[in-house]
């Protein structure tokens, strides 16, 4: 063997731990025992336990198998036929034209194919007069669109590597060309068949876009699933799912080795036949679930309800909560039976999206039956706008009683009619690391004082957090300025623009999600966020606090509402209803409220005793655990346990979570705040201000700034002068050449 | 041949995208024949042979079998089998299911497939390599599970394209003597197809030269060797020098500036012809004694003899001795009347049999491209 060379392993090294170390990471974190990314803190499989008992993650999981396994089988048979057709065809000037079209959507951006076959069905589903264009079909079919290249481009090669006479003895022997094809031909290219469909398979499992744009609702693959996450935070159990996925991946490409003739070659009798166990069991395997997914979803008729929501926006039945969507099947059944004596299967078709506009993109795609979705004020003023809500049947809501009156007519839906109903509320205020803060700063917070100019002051600088998102960005230096934010002009905007260009210097990152893990681990010491986001880094880190920013007295800041509603076009509008009527209960909207940890606007629940517990109205006992250190005592239910006085009542505990999510002040200027504070619809030209501002703004602030253009311009250059060079030495050659023909 | 005509082709003509491969050809094949088509690559015998196993079909013409015409009888239909030059023997299979593939096809009951499969396996020299996988044998031993393969049908026929060309020259021997006693032990129709003219010579009943597209000759092999039809027959059947030469009379042939005795006739008087002397019937002698005279330009040893390269009147001969003589000698040459052989003139007059631009290199150089091919 040849010897390698220090820089060549050196360069292996480097090689393996940029691709491994990522995937190592995400090993590594899902084991740990917190939900923690900056510290392992213990080996656990408890993210794996969570993970297995989260219904609508496996629901995904359970789609994206079918999915992949169905759209590689179909592409594998299309592809070999269509590579079969190829590999025939005499004519070589057509057969290279076509395999020139055959690799176009390989090389085309996923989003062209996404969007252009999203067209597709809708204008189909147009023609043939659907009503519902987009589902399971249109995303198998897109699927094995994007998969067929692959499977050609897998297969045609063996077919060329075939020796051309096989055919021919085959048929010399006795054989028709039908069976000379399947005793013959398809063995001799079986390896790249089989590389083809495992590569159409993985490739299926992972795709992100193309199925975002094509599937339908009541749908959800695993990627969208886990993308719709970011709006919350990406929960560690997709940490252990994408270490399993990971893995299978991986046994995958050693079976697809191990099955190459290379290595088979290689291989000792006894090796040959245990790969051949092996490969066998595990193509059984996956066949066998493959048959029995068929089977059960075949086999149960259901009245299907399908909600469309904010990715991890539901109590789901993890870390021993309630399974709300299950609670409502259940329920209704229930209910069902009651009334007419006859059984029916209700199954909730649970899916996510991670931005009010993701959602709006997909009801006006034509991606109809969505029966409950649950947007953000702004978007249901719009959607409302464009009619593309209906209006809710109060009486068959009677929970609807349990919302508060101050949150029954906000701005978005104060008519007499009414269209939503408020499903949860929350505020951004600031969260801050006391340990970093300036005493009198801290000293300001503490008499209510602070208002939004700490994210403006010098002694902090690089020790920012502002917002990656340009409303609530822009949102930040209005409120601090006193600009309307609903009512800008193009004067105040820039204000707002020129405010935020003075608070650059002082950022350190504009950051969504990251900021858990800065704040927890306290590299940042001030940002604004959502008030329940907030509360989750306390309870991280002792060392946070969370103020509501004032300004002469009063607190000036957003405050933000997502609402239940029913689409237009929803399918199935009384199951609908009753699923709100659900939501509205006290069993349902309690667990969601401790689950999702923003303010509930539900009487039922700031009332009920044991959330007020539990969001910390109250002292609680705590013990010491193994490592010495105090946590929370719990009763036989899980639940905190209260202290009592000597009077057996309960002890406030003014410190407490529950009153930064309820704040007296907030409390009784709510209504106030929502019709003043809360980020209405932006007239088309206004928002398309706020992003050439915010644009501007971020360009400005890539810190590389020109250098990486001039960079990219100069390796540009050098290739295309390289290109001439190489072109006119070829020339200068060919002409010395030719002439010495001559 | 007193043997009944098993397979006739009947004014066979076939064109490729306006190229003619054959053109219009006639040919005859008896039983027990074993038949070999002769000649270059790109003359046509591969397409002549695809055309008798159904490959191919033909432009015009008839194909003719026992009798029949099967111009429309697929391949998988007709009572013809092929040995392909690369084996084509399919690489999922091992030995035994290999040549037990055909009979698979008939619903034969699984003691006969045996009883027959191991038969042939005895008459290929391949017992106890049942199991083994075709893709780790020997080129030799591939070649024996093709043809047990090809000839399990019973074939009344076996086709078999340039089955020897991928083996190294020790086992082509080993193997042609084996295919002849195959050919003998079984009484099948054998049609061979190859451009190695010492493998034409050696085992066939009947030689048939191709060159573009057309036969240019039919003969046993001493015929075909002895009396060559025409100038490319005898260049391409072993080496030759062509000379131009006149007949003036019977028995009195005028070439290179001398009058020489021979043994043809027939030939009008001063008619032009093609005069065939082979290298090795020509004797060196020293130079007054010669007929002829001329200076050697190279000397070459081949093992059993010299290879000389003589310039005689600016026209290199090419002479086969087992003396040595120098470069740049001047020797004398001396023919025998029956070592000259005359031939009509033909479309290749004056193409061949001139040694001038002769070199070993070249020679196994287009050896190479074609096996190729």
């Amino acid at each position: 063997m040849k010897k390698r060379t220090i820089f060549g392993n050196i360069y292996i090294i480097l090689a393996f731990i940029f691709l491994y170390m990522p995937i190592a990471v995400l090993i590594l974190f899902s084991f740990n025992s917190s939900n923690s990314t900056s510290n392992f803190e213990g080996f656990s499989f408890k993210w794996y336990g969570e993970l297995f008992s989260d219904a609508a993650t496996l629901d995904a999981l359970k789609n994206t198998l079918l999915l992949a396994i169905l759209s590689s089988l179909i592409a594998t048979v299309i592809g070999t036929m269509a590579a079969y057709g190829i590999h025939k065809m005499r004519n070589k000037h057509l057969k290279s034209s076509i395999m020139s079209v055959t690799k176009i959507p390989m090389i085309n951006p996923e989003i062209v194919v996404g969007i252009s076959m999203m067209l597709l069905f809708v204008f189909v589903g147009g023609i043939l007069g659907s009503k519902s264009y987009l589902g399971f079909g249109t995303v198998l079919i897109a699927h094995v669109t994007f998969n067929l290249p692959y499977v050609i481009l897998s297969v045609l090669p063996k077919f060329k590597q075939m020796d051309k006479s096989l055919p021919e003895a085959a048929q010399d022997l006795g054989c028709t060309p039908l069976q000379s094809f399947f005793k013959v031909e398809l063995p001799a290219i079986l390896p790249g068949v089989v590389s083809g469909l495992i590569m159409a398979f993985t490739l299926s499992l992972d795709d992100f876009v193309i199925s975002y744009f094509t599937i339908g609702s009541g749908f959800e693959t695993l990627p969208i699933r886990i993308y719709s996450m970011t709006k919350k935070r990406v929960t560690p159990d997709m940490y252990a799912l994408s270490t399993l996925i990971f893995v299978s991946i991986l046994v995958l490409l050693l079976l697809s080795n191990l099955t190459s003739d290379k290595s088979r070659e290689k291989m000792s009798k006894k090796a040959k036949k245990i790969t051949k166990i092996v490969v066998g069991t595990a193509f059984g395997v996956i066949g066998i679930i493959t048959v029995i997914v068929l089977i059960v979803s075949a086999g149960t008729k259901t009245l299907t309800l399908n909600v469309y929501n904010w990715g991890e926006y539901i109590s789901d039945g993890g870390e021993g909560t309630l399974d709300v969507n299950r609670a409502f099947e259940e329920y209704y059944e229930e209910k069902y039976f009651l009334e007419t004596g006859e059984r029916v299967n209700v199954s909730v078709n649970y899916t996510t999206y991670a931005s009010n506009e993701d959602l709006y993109a997909k009801l006006k795609s034509g991606a109809t039956g969505y029966d409950i979705i649950i947007p953000s004020d702004y978007m249901i003023q719009r959607l409302k706008s464009e009619n593309l809500l209906q209006k809710l049947d109060l009486n068959k809501i009677p929970n609807y009683a349990n919302i508060k009156e101050q949150f029954r007519n906000p701005f978005y839906d104060n008519g007499e009619e009414k269209y939503t109903a408020m499903y949860t509320y929350g505020v951004i205020g600031i969260i801050y690391n006391s340990k970093k803060l300036h005493p009198d700063d801290l000293a300001k917070i503490e008499a209510g004082e602070a208002g939004w100019e700490l994210l403006w002051d010098e002694k902090y600088k690089g020790q920012i957090l502002q917002f990656n998102n340009p409303r609530d960005a822009f949102g930040t230096a209005m409120y601090a300025l006193g600009i309307d934010v609903n009512n800008a002009t193009e004067e105040d905007w820039k204000k707002a623009q020129e405010y935020l260009k003075e608070q650059k210097p002082l950022v350190q990152s504009y950051v969504m999600d990251e900021i858990f893990n800065k704040m927890e681990g306290g590299e940042a010491t001030l940002a604004a966020y959502y008030a329940g986001d907030c509360l989750c880094m306390i309870g991280n880190n002792e060392d946070l606090g969370f103020y509501y920013p004032r300004k002469n007295g009063e607190v000036v800041t957003n405050i933000f509402a997502d609402a239940m509603c029913i689409p237009s076009s929803a399918e199935n509008v009384d199951l609908a209803h009753e699923y709100i009527n659900f939501m509205l209960s006290e069993e349902a909207a309690v667990a969601n409220a401790e689950y999702i940890y923003y303010a509930s606007p539900n009487k039922a629940v700031i009332e009920n005793e044991g959330y007020q517990i539990n969001m910390g109205k109250y002292e609680i006992e705590y013990k010491l655990d193994e490592n010495g250190e105090e946590v929370p005592k719990l009763d036989e239910d899980d639940c905190y346990i209260p202290v009592l006085d000597e009077n057996g009542e309960m002890i406030i505990d003014e410190e407490g979570d529950y009153f930064v999510i309820y704040d007296d002040v907030l409390e009784d200027n709510l209504e106030d705040m929502f019709n003043t504070y809360a980020y209405r619809d932006l007239e088309d030209e206004s928002r398309a201000t706020l992003n050439q501002k915010w644009e501007e703004l971020k360009v400005d602030s890539q810190s590389f700034g020109g250098g990486i253009y001039i960079f990219c311009a100069v390796i540009l250059v050098a290739l295309i002068a390289f290109g001439v060079y190489c072109y006119i030495i070829k020339r200068k050659r060919r002409r010395l050449y030719w002439n010495t023909q001559k | 041949m007193n043997e009944k005509k098993i397979i006739e082709l009947k004014n066979v003509a076939k064109s490729y995208d306006g190229e003619v491969i054959l053109d219009h050809i006639n040919l005859d094949v008896h039983e027990k024949e074993f038949m070999t088509l002769l000649g270059p690559s790109g003359c046509g015998k591969t397409t002549t042979l695809r055309i008798i196993a159904g490959f191919v079909t033909p432009d015009t013409g008839d194909v003719v079998f026992e009798g029949v015409k099967i111009n429309d009888i697929p391949a998988y239909k007709r009572h013809v089998n092929t040995v392909f030059q690369k084996y084509a023997l399919f690489p999922h299979l091992n030995v035994y299911e290999n040549i037990a593939f055909a009979l698979r096809l008939n619903k034969i009951s699984e003691e006969e497939i045996y009883n027959r499969v191991e038969e042939m396996l005895a008459m290929v020299n391949l017992k106890g390599f049942e199991k083994r996988d075709v893709n780790l044998l020997s080129g030799g031993q591939q070649q024996r599970v093709a043809i047990a393969r090809a000839l399990i049908n019973k074939p009344k026929v076996l086709l078999l394209d340039e089955p020897l060309g991928a083996l190294d020259l020790k086992l082509r021997k080993d193997m042609q003597n084996e295919l002849k006693n195959i050919q003998r032990k079984t009484g099948i129709t054998f049609i061979y197809v190859t451009h190695d003219q010492e493998e034409a010579l050696s085992m066939s009943d009947t030689v048939v030269v191709m060159a573009d597209g057309k036969i240019q000759q039919i003969g046993t092999p001493t015929d075909i060797y002895n009396e060559p039809e025409n100038a490319f027959v005898a260049d391409f059947i072993g080496e030759s020098n062509i000379i131009d030469g006149v007949m003036l009379d019977d028995y009195k042939a005028k070439f290179s500036g001398h009058i020489f005795e021979c043994l043809d006739k027939g030939f009008e008087k001063n008619e032009r012809v093609d005069v065939v002397v082979r290298p090795e019937d020509v004797d060196v002698v020293p130079p007054e004694k010669g007929m002829l005279t001329g200076v050697v330009t190279s000397v070459t040893f081949k093992g059993v003899h010299y290879e000389i390269i003589v310039n005689i009147n600016n026209f290199k001969w090419m002479i086969q001795s087992t003396d040595y003589v120098e470069p740049n000698q001047k020797i004398g040459i001396y023919i025998e009347p029956d070592a000259i052989h005359i031939m009509k003139r033909s479309e290749y007059s004056g193409q061949f049999g001139d040694y001038s631009s002769f070199s070993d290199e070249l020679d196994r150089l287009s050896d190479i491209s074609e096996e190729e091919e």
